[in-house]
């Protein structure tokens, strides 16, 4: 049963009534002209434009001021992509390094490594996925059923003031599907020669506008062969189960979903992990033009590994508001976390003093878009940042937008990111050898950015992003006694600079081709007087070249081959060499309901490299799988 | 202050909601059969009636003015109420109240209108009822209320839809 608990606004229409209903304000008319043309648009693709959103703004691709790429659903089940990080290749903005069976280090603009990967906030549903361990994301224990995944927003860059704690270098924003979209079953399996995936999904109604589903997804993954790292079991298997449930009342929509997982690693007989979250959103339209929405969540996880064994409980809150018009769009939020840890290792003497810790990041923003004329408008935002392990950081960010035709878009931004303190920087010791470093700051960003992005023509669409990234307090390590103990410290200050670009042309309906390359340059030097006997580990390893090609036709109504090539330059210390590796998909919808397919990956040579990690890294090898998907 | 708040202009350049709804509302047409008896004659154009509200209003021309469907234009009216819906093929019902967009669905219930409503005017709905789910504009259809007047919809259109409430077998 539905309940109307919507204000009693429409009573205001005695004065809409009066404006003559033909005679749009100049105002109006300068919206109209604005609008891109949807008349080119099927329904198919009406029904999946983002439109003017309640929350956080969404814009449509063409003028967020931003180096932002979107992979759409449909994409990554077209790729041979089976994992979220596999499927994160699809953007060209991104540096994905898979390490082991199990670990990836994805970046965005330099940094890429699995313990300099810390730069990088990434959101599924607006939980936060970054541990406050080290900053970094831990990607095994992100299993999401790809097939409920709405779209992944990649943004490189600071992303802007909306975003949360560590949108440094990079934004990975991934949102499943509204539950009342998912009604009804699928079934999906695929056996490949190192990867077997299981997963199943039901949705139901629950009354005219909500709607439930339950999900559940598992997979077992061989392991790697022998690489850099040393030669360790680091085969990994587990399972995910959850639901998600979406119900309208009124101008309210809330949002309730929880999850359950398991992994077993066995790289020490009993290795796993396991972890749950329980997340409620509501969200309410007020006006048509303004809305807020508050969400809340608790999230835990504990992993154990090689004798450590590391736990995290995180409760968050979070509450924005939008609202548009009157030469500005406005949005401002506030958000609470609070997190505890609990960190041990017996493999080897380095540990966390304390052992575990409560740690509370706060952060609060406001961002107006005000519109200078009907092509120029100023996105001016600032937000504050406070956590246990650093003072107030003030983190403001100008951008503007120039939009001299509906189909062109040229910005420029200037930023200011920070990523405060994780436990590893201030709380890492192990007797004698290495002291806590109280006084670790956070390590600082300054971000210039220039664009543009457009549909030069009607089946070609281009973007093209130069960024000058100004850093510094970045993570080194220093002798303090003679020569120990060692502290860290933030002795290394450089710059890194960059271009990212890509596009993609639908040459025929049936085909479409899609290009991306980012290229990287890094400069660092240490304060004067300073050492750094890590060896400047803090600033990863980064290829200076990255080129993607990508090809998708509809060979036949029911036939789809996926292509994508991508080359990759070789790593420093140690050496990798550079690689062009190859990924293809042929799908087949026999009927509606049922799909065959089967994929490929790495398909170039038998093994390459794409991690110098000593610690960690295996070698990705050729792998192939079939696969069906049932829907009913 | 609600007032000015009401006579505000829409955000500026943003792709609106209103937008995508406006550019559906012709569209729907095209995968819509109606009874023969009302179908448009050659050159004749289809009638997309705005009865009450108006949240559309230039979006709406613009939309229907590129529209074409096998020779036939869409031409766009308005009306205050369910009178003169008499040659409407479409129309979109918004009242100034849930209760009166309701009282305006009943008026038209007996004539082969495929009625529109919006979930953002309230719970009543017509054949096809807009809502904004995941910042997406979808609609639910009530396939056995069109079909009762001999109005068929498209496998392609119900495919589309959040939910269908299925005519009877």
């Amino acid at each position: 049963m539905v309940n109307d608990r919507r204000l009693p606004v429409l009573l205001l229409s005695p004065f809409m009534i009066a404006l003559p209903a033909g005679a749009a304000s100049a105002q109006e008319w300068s919206s109209a002209i604005a609008q891109p043309d949807l008349s080119t648009l099927s329904i198919e693709e009406l029904a999946q434009l983002p439109v003017q959103s309640a929350s956080k703004r969404e814009e449509p691709l063409s003028r967020a001021p931003t180096s932002l790429y979107v992979i759409t659903g449909a994409e990554i089940q077209e790729s041979s992509a089976t994992s979220l990080p596999e499927a994160l290749r699809l953007a060209p903005n991104l540096n994905v390094q898979r390490i082991n069976a199990h670990d990836y280090a994805i970046s965005a603009r330099g940094f890429n490594g699995y313990e300099s990967s810390n730069k990088l906030l990434v959101l599924l549903d607006g939980r936060s996925l970054y541990s406050t361990l080290h900053s970094g994301v831990f990607w095994d224990l992100r299993q999401p059923l790809l097939e409920d995944i709405q779209q992944i927003e990649v943004i490189s860059g600071p992303g802007g003031t909306l975003y949360g704690p560590n949108a440094v270098n990079g934004v990975v924003n991934i949102t499943t599907r509204d539950s009342r979209e998912t009604l009804g079953g699928l079934v999906r399996g695929t056996y490949g020669t190192n990867e077997r995936t299981l997963a199943a999904r039901y949705g139901i109604s629950l009354g005219e506008s909500a709607a439930v589903r339950i999900y559940g997804n598992g997979f077992a993954r061989d392991g790697l062969p022998d690489g850099l790292g040393p030669d360790v079991d680091d085969s990994i298997s587990g399972y995910r189960i959850g639901f998600r449930s979406d119900a309208g009342i009124g101008r309210s929509t809330i949002m309730l979903q929880g999850e359950y997982f398991r992994n077993e690693t066995d790289q020490r007989p009993g290795d796993n992990d396991r972890g749950g979250n329980l997340m409620v959103r509501w969200s309410r339209d007020l006006d048509g033009a303004s809305a807020f929405q508050v969400q809340a969540y608790y999230d835990h996880f504990r992993r154990r590994f090689l004798g450590a064994r590391d736990a995290l409980e995180t409760l968050d809150f979070e509450g924005q508001y939008s609202r548009s018009g009157g030469g500005g769009d406005l949005v401002a939020g506030i958000g609470v976390r609070t997190t505890r840890d609990e960190f041990t290792n017996t493999a080897n003497i380095f540990g966390l003093t304390p052992m575990s810790r409560r740690l509370w990041i706060l952060n609060a923003f406001v961002q107006n878009r005000f519109a200078l004329t009907p092509e120029l408008s100023l996105i001016a935002g600032v937000k504050v940042e406070r956590s246990s392990l650093s003072g107030f950081e003030l983190l403001p960010n100008l951008r503007i937008a120039w939009q001299p035709a509906p189909n062109h878009l040229v910005w420029a931004a200037v930023s200011r990111a920070v990523r405060t303190p994780s436990r590893v920087d201030r709380d890492l010791a192990g007797a004698g050898i290495i002291v806590r470093a109280t006084d670790f700051r956070s390590e600082k960003l300054i971000a210039f950015e220039v664009g543009y992005r457009g549909q030069p023509a009607a089946n070609v669409s281009v973007s093209v992003s130069l960024f000058y990234n100004l850093y510094d307090d970045i993570r080194t390590a220093e002798f303090i006694g003679t020569p120990l103990p060692a502290q860290l410290s933030n002795n290394l200050t450089g710059h890194t600079f960059g271009l990212e670009a890509w596009g993609n042309w639908q040459v025929l309906p049936w085909w479409r081709l899609g290009a991306g390359v980012s290229l990287l340059g890094k400069s660092f030097r240490l304060e004067p007087g300073t050492t750094d006997i890590s060896g400047a580990a803090a600033l990863g390893d980064d290829p200076n070249y990255q080129v993607m090609l990508r090809s998708s036709m509809t060979l036949l109504p029911n036939l789809a081959l996926d292509v994508q090539l991508r080359a990759v330059d070789g790593l420093e210390t140690p050496a990798t060499r550079s690689y062009v590796e190859a990924d293809a998909r042929l799908g087949w919808m026999v009927t509606d309901r049922l799909e065959l397919f089967a994929a490929g990956s790495n398909l170039v040579h038998r093994t390459h490299a794409e991690s110098n990690d000593t610690d960690r890294a295996q070698l990705s090898e050729r792998s192939a799988y079939i696969g069906t998907r049932l829907r009913f | 202050m609600l007032a000015l708040a009401a006579l505000a202009p829409p955000a500026r350049a943003q792709l609106s909601e209103d937008a995508v709804k406006a550019a559906f509302l012709p569209r729907f047409a095209r995968y819509v059969a109606w009874p023969e008896a009302v179908r448009p004659q050659a050159q004749a154009p289809f009638h997309l009636c705005v009865i009450g509200q108006d949240p559309f209003r230039r979006l709406l021309e613009e939309a229907a003015g590129r529209e074409l469907i096998d020779g036939h234009r869409v031409s766009v009216r308005r009306m205050a109420n369910a009178e003169g819906a008499a040659g409407c093929h479409l129309a979109y019902v918004q009242g100034a109240t849930p209760a009166e967009t309701a009282r305006l669905l009943v008026a038209l219930r007996r004539q082969p209108v495929l009625t529109i409503t919006d979930s953002r005017a309230g719970t009543p709905r017509g054949m096809i009822h807009f809502a904004v789910i995941e910042r997406r504009v979808r609609f639910y259809i009530d396939e056995a209320a069109a079909d009762a007047l001999g109005i068929s919809i498209s496998s392609r259109l119900l495919a589309l839809a959040v939910q269908v409430r299925q005519r009877p077998a």
